[in-house]
């Protein structure tokens, strides 16, 4: 019991937390708006599942370089460049599909090696690499496909598409196969690094610790979880496309920051997932929220740009909620308002 | 056991250890002492890894080695508390302790269980009584300090590196601390330990190596040599004891008028109490080693930084300053020796640069026209003589030693009657540094008064009408006139206080 006390006060005070909260309060809106009933259908789950699981693994990815104080922003064009190689190398080359997923895993990890050595061994600032490295991969996926095109065989995608013992989800068992992976990594003495280097990297250093090899490493543990996950969005839509998926980088980013994450050596991957399942379920709410009105009110109709403008102002209303719930932002906020409107009584003598 | 020799290291041009040596014996504490800038913290982070000598040889047990990162010098079992502390904010104590010698279980995980024996033990070591689960960036100055040792302790080092770790914590903290060391000198681990507390190299070293501009002076046993000593191998100057008159001489600044009062003044945590006095056309110099609190009371006074005080007099009334802004419209001025973070735009033109200060005094909207600045700077590069190409460069095109007399130039255009200056030289070249003084006397003559913290006891000398040295927070000594001369400065930089420097003397 003292235990399972001691893990929760420091729960309490992980940045994780202020994620949880938000997934939680969005999770209640959702099932009472949607109705309990229609919510808690496994098909729903189901399709809730596996249409963000690609969005929920890049997530914990993203996750992963901003605790060891980096970033990526092209992690979402990374997903199409898997998606293209999955599908084009067993169309052209004739290969089993499952050589299709080596190759694109394999490239996942070498584009993120590429952006590793941009901002982690040349040291240029993580936003510009990933910008670049945007425009590298788009060109390399048209060179590649340059329409879209393919198909996937239908028992993949179907096997995709199922719940096991028609309650778990087959996408859910992907989250939680990587999350295992990500938490098992975290307690080695590579994910203590992690965090020493996202925290401090020139103590890192004088502890012994090689900073730059750390976030590499990190790197190639964020290339394959994008593997898996462009691997997921091919056996979700069942077909290539050379362009999606790009918005998946800024989105990714804001999602850990809605988990809790932000500086460097902070949080946890958990974070990434509440960030993304909170971003997911919003959309999720906003759109019933939607079709309940237009039942409520005969003659109602608006445009869907209306969902989204919705949805984006709770989310930009999360992000204030992360300030608040973090400690460390709270004061801040505090300070620099007292500092704003009475700061006089504050400095010098009384 | 471990032996530097020749040891030379230049950061561009600045030389900060020139042939230094250093042997340490195990089971012995090694005191390395010093003034500003001799050399004994590069000496510590060249055995920690962190700086790579320019050349010279290291000796382990008679055996070169080759110290090029943090890891190699853990390696070879050196273990490094460091003054600026290298503990990771972010978190636990647990995982800070372990960092880097983690123990681990046959599944590759780190074997919490086993840290938190480590760590919980060690804690009760140090008597340090916290959570090994709570954050480091939580914790009080002085914990995070013990913390630091600790951390060097835990991984059982031959070698113990202690870089000035005494200056945050408190007097029981000293003493467990003290206990701890002297129990490892017992199992015979060997310690340098970096100091600016005189008293404490009595009390617990045994040898004392001395630096002076990164040269080794001397290397000898503590019982060999006395407090004046070793003020004379950190100065090179014999205490001159035929300068035995007292502060009686009253100067003739004491007549004049009374610009700055400041009384009892303290600012958490650096300075402690201090009290201050400065008169119209006086050059007050502030000496002191780094860190005993001088960058914050001039901030302080500007009003940059929070502080308590029982008053502040300035030109005769009471005042304090809610931000730097309100101190400047009352005819304060502040340079810092920090250039690139406070005082320039290194972006921005050299006219902009020395027009800002004077376009910061007119009215928010009105039009400048672009000759009119042109006119203003080129007068002022005239009249300081720095040296640029063209006005329209940017400012970062100056050497360092224009870039500050760029910045001084805009601060005394500005013809304020009290002007503050935080170490203005830092890396300033000697040729320029002569221009800032000279500019500084003219000033001072017309009736400025003029604040300066230097680092460099030859340039307090040389400047200063009046030295004030900060100790702890505290004024360790209020020197003029004939007793304004290097050792005294460098007494009381280590604490001794002129008044028990008197004492001695008549011993």
């Amino acid at each position: 019991m003292e235990r399972v006390k001691q893990y929760f006060l420091q729960f309490r005070r992980s940045p994780a937390f202020t994620g949880f909260v938000l997934f939680v309060i969005a999770i209640i809106l959702n099932v009472i708006i949607q109705g309990p009933s229609s919510f808690f259908n496994p098909k729903s789950i189901n399709t809730l599942f596996m249409s963000n699981t690609p969005f929920i693994l890049i997530a914990m990815a993203q996750s992963l370089l901003l605790i060891s104080g980096t970033l990526d922003i092209s992690i979402g064009i990374q997903l199409a460049l898997v998606n293209v190689i999955v599908i084009m190398i067993p169309q052209e080359l004739g290969v089993p599909v499952y050589v299709g997923w080596i190759f694109g895993i394999m490239a996942a990890v070498t584009v993120s090696i590429l952006c590793g050595v941009g901002s982690s061994i040349m040291r240029l600032p993580s936003m510009l690499v990933g910008y670049a490295m945007i425009f590298i991969i788009r060109g390399v996926n048209i060179l590649i496909m340059n329409v879209p095109q393919g198909s996937v065989p239908k028992v993949l995608y179907k096997a995709y598409d199922s719940l096991i013992g028609g309650l778990i989800p087959v996408s859910l068992l992907v989250i939680i196969g990587v999350f295992l992976l990500c938490v098992i990594i975290m307690r080695t003495r590579f994910g203590k690094h992690i965090y020493a280097v996202g925290g401090h990297p020139r103590n890192a250093f004088a502890a012994g610790i090689n900073p730059v090899s750390v976030q590499m490493k990190a790197f190639i543990l964020k290339g394959f979880i994008v593997g898996v996950a462009g691997i997921c969005l091919t056996l979700m839509t069942a077909s290539g496309n050379p362009l999606q998926g790009e918005d998946y980088g800024l989105r990714s980013l804001s999602a850990c920051i809605l988990g809790g994450l932000g500086f460097g050596g902070w949080g946890s991957v958990s974070s990434g997932i509440f960030g993304a399942g909170f971003f997911v379920i919003i959309q999720n709410t906003v759109y019933y929220f939607f079709t309940l009105l237009y039942k409520l009110i005969p003659g109602f109709t608006v445009t869907s740009y209306w969902q989204n403008m919705v949805s984006d102002v709770i989310l930009l209303l999360g992000l204030l909620m992360t300030i608040v719930t973090a400690k460390a932002q709270r004061e801040t906020l505090k300070k620099g308002l007292i500092k704003q409107f009475k700061r006089g009584e504050k400095y010098g003598n009384k | 056991m471990f032996e530097l020799q020749g040891i030379n290291k230049h950061f561009d041009a600045v030389v900060a250890l020139e042939n230094a040596s250093l042997t340490i014996t195990p089971g012995k504490i090694t005191a390395l002492l010093g003034s500003n800038g001799s050399g004994k913290s590069t000496m510590v982070k060249v055995l920690a890894g962190l700086v790579k000598p320019d050349s010279g040889e290291i000796l382990f047990d008679g055996q070169p080695v080759h110290i090029n990162a943090g890891i190699d010098s853990r390696k070879l079992g050196i273990g490094t508390a460091f003054q600026d502390l290298s503990l990771v904010p972010t978190m636990t104590i647990m995982d800070n302790m372990v960092l880097g010698v983690e123990p681990v279980t046959k599944l590759g995980l780190v074997d919490r269980k086993k840290a938190l024996n480590e760590v919980s033990d060690l804690l009760d070591r140090f008597h340090i009584r916290c959570n090994p689960f709570d954050f480091v960036q939580t914790l009080a100055p002085s914990t995070q300090s013990m913390l630091e040792i600790a951390k060097a302790v835990l991984m059982k080092p031959r070698l113990l590196l202690l870089d000035e770790v005494t200056a945050s914590l408190h007097s029981e903290e000293i003493d467990t601390l003290f206990h701890i060391l002297k129990q490892l000198k017992a199992e015979g681990v060997a310690m340098v330990y970096v100091t600016h507390r005189m008293q404490e190299i009595f009390e617990i070293c045994d040898d004392v190596n001395i630096m002076r501009s990164g040269k080794t002076v001397i290397g000898a046993p503590v019982g060999e040599l006395t407090l004046d000593d070793i003020v004379f191998h950190m100065t090179g100057q014999r205490p001159d004891t035929e300068n035995k008159e007292h502060e009686t001489e009253v100067s003739h600044i004491e007549n004049q008028e009374l610009v700055l009062d400041v009384e009892h003044i303290s600012i958490v945590p650096k300075v402690k109490d201090i009290s201050f006095k400065a008169y119209k056309g006086e050059i007050v110099g502030i000496g002191g080693l780094e860190g005993q609190g001088q960058p914050e009371f001039i901030r302080a006074l500007i009003g940059d930084l929070k502080f308590e005080c029982d008053s502040i007099t300035y030109l005769g009334k009471k005042i304090h300053f809610n931000s730097p802004a309100d101190a400047v419209k009352s005819g304060i001025g502040f340079i810092s020796g920090e250039r690139n973070k406070e005082a320039m735009f290194p972006e921005r033109t050299i006219s902009e640069n020395i027009f800002a200060g004077d376009a910061a005094k007119g009215k928010l909207f009105s039009y400048l026209f672009s000759k009119q600045v042109r006119k203003f700077a080129q007068g002022a590069v005239d009249k300081y003589d720095i040296k640029i190409g063209q006005l329209k460069n940017p400012a970062s095109s100056l050497s360092g030693g224009n870039q500050q007399k760029l910045v001084v130039a805009r601060w005394i255009s500005m013809n304020p009657s009290l002007l503050l200056l935080d170490d203005p030289t830092k890396g300033v070249d000697i040729h320029s540094r002569r221009d800032i003084h000279n500019i500084l006397h003219k000033c001072a003559e017309e009736g400025m008064t003029i604040i300066i913290s230097a680092s460099d006891t030859e340039e307090l000398l040389d400047i200063s009408d009046r030295i004030y040295v900060f100790y702890e927070g505290m004024v360790s000594a209020e020197l003029s006139g004939k007793n304004k001369n290097a050792e005294r400065i460098v007494a009381a930089m280590v604490g001794m206080t002129s008044q028990s420097l008197l004492e001695k003397e008549v011993e």
